[in-house]
């Protein structure tokens, strides 16, 4: 190290200069070139979750098969929104959606519903999808994904044994939009609101039933509503007829 | 390859092992041994990052600056690691959700730094990149040993396959039932001290006097 004395200020500064414009332009260039195909699965991804919560298989069944439409609902239940890219894009932030008071709502052919789900594990966030039959309560299926809970613990809430746990459970009680609770210690097999929690995961398991119960109750408007006009039909025409009106 | 070069590839397996004889990384150790596949692909990772690491500074050496040396060798393991994650997230998006946190942990392993402060620096890239790959490899090793017993035990698995009957548990109306402190970090701990005990009591020259 004849030429420079490294131990220089002046050298300091050019070396950090240029070694931090570089190291720049090297991370922005891959995240600019990486970005389309990123923001591609990413959204492949969404739709492949809400086709395995409706109980199809990804691999053999498409978005475009099973679901009919995609909408935004205000805190009314009323479609506020019906633009697919848009209803994606709330899908980017479902916690942002929730607060501005917008919810994300997957309507599939046959009737019934996918919905996001949003809420806190032990470690970070939790999110998922539930689909409802077209009784609005019926537990149809469950997809939950986590971004940093613990593998063979809290991780646990995305085997597909524990997700089946959900299919016919009931998330109403009566009226009261009770959700599904995940049961330290086993559930009650007889209970329709119950499912097994988490050995080990328990923190986990109270999140998925916080998550479950909050998301699920913003969307209790379009439900009631759903369940109104269904009762109301029930009385007076045949099923036929109950069918079409759940689709409206 | 000379044997001087072999040496540096060999040595941390076992004599100058990073976890059990430098005892370091065990953060991360204790973290992601609760299962066998996340330990795996986390050796794999870190692999990945001290060869490459070792291998760049290694090539900075003579123009670092001694006194910001650390904060070259921070900026140079993060942009690796940055990058080791856009390119999983665009082209194996399965793996970069399997990885989740564990991507970001490697920025955080005190191996990836010693190595480049303790041999890199003072080496020729090639010995380093050896460097790298040795002790990458030496730290997956240790944590396969420790996630092979934490799965086996703890949910008798392996890589997710289930290798104790489900009809063996009392739930069924058998005998057996999983060891529920193998999940937990502190049973991790121990392992690892399980370890350096018998990795000791077949290498006389680690022991101190």
């Amino acid at each position: 190290m004849a030429k420079f004395n490294t131990n220089s200020n002046t050298y300091i500064i050019i070396y950090s200069v240029v070694m931090v414009v570089i190291v720049a332009v090297l991370l922005s260039l891959a995240a600019l070139g990486l970005k389309s195909r990123q923001d591609a699965n990413i959204l492949n991804e969404k739709k492949t979750q809400i086709v395995k919560a409706l109980g199809y298989d990804p691999a053999t069944v498409l978005y475009d098969d099973v679901v009919a439409e995609a909408a935004l609902l205000d805190a009314e239940g009323k479609t506020a929104n019906d633009d697919v890219t848009k209803v994606f894009e709330a899908l980017q932030d479902v916690k942002g959606s929730y607060a501005a008071g917008s919810f994300p709502i997957f309507k599939a052919k046959d009737g019934s519903v996918v919905v996001p789900l949003y809420g806190n594990g032990l470690w970070g966030p939790i999110w998922g999808y539930i689909a409802l039959d077209t009784d609005m309560s019926t537990v149809k299926g469950v997809v939950f994904d986590h971004s940093g809970e613990t593998p063979g613990l809290g991780a646990e809430i995305t085997t597909a044994k524990h997700q089946a746990q959900y299919v016919g459970k009931s998330v109403y009680e009566g009226d009261d939009l009770v959700g599904v609770i995940l049961k330290k210690g086993g559930a009650d097999k007889s209970n329709p609101h119950e499912v097994d929690a988490i050995t080990g995961g328990t923190k986990t398991s109270d999140g998925v039933t916080a998550m479950i119960h909050t998301s699920l109750n913003y969307y209790k408007p379009y439900f009631d509503a759903v369940r109104a006009a269904q009762n109301a039909a029930e009385g007076v025409v045949s099923n036929e007829l109950n069918t079409e009106n759940n689709e409206q | 390859m000379s044997s001087k070069s072999l040496k540096n590839l060999t040595a941390p397996l076992s004599g100058q092992n990073p976890v059990i004889v430098q005892i370091l990384g065990i953060c991360s150790a204790l973290a992601v041994t609760v299962q066998l596949k996340p330990a795996i692909v986390m050796g794999l990772s870190v692999m990945v990052v001290t060869a490459f690491s070792n291998l760049v500074m290694s090539l900075l050496r003579n123009g670092v600056p001694a006194r910001i040396r650390i904060i070259v060798q921070l900026v140079v393991i993060a942009s690796l690691v940055i990058l080791v994650d856009q390119v999983l997230k665009a082209f194996v998006y399965d793996v970069s959700k399997q990885l989740s946190v564990y991507v970001g942990l490697i920025i955080t392993n005190c191996i990836v730094m010693g190595r480049v402060e303790a041999f890199a620096l003072g080496n020729k890239p090639w010995d380093s990149f050896l460097d790298g790959i040795g002790n990458g490899l030496g730290y997956a090793m240790i944590l396969v040993i420790i996630a092979f017993f934490r799965e086996l035990l703890g949910s008798g698995c392996l890589l997710g396959f289930r290798l104790i009957p489900e009809s063996w548990y009392i739930a069924e109306g058998g005998f057996y039932s999983n060891c529920g402190i193998m999940l937990f970090p502190p049973m991790a701990l121990i392992l690892v001290g399980c370890i350096i005990w018998a990795h000791r009591s077949f290498n006389k020259d680690l022991q101190e006097k």
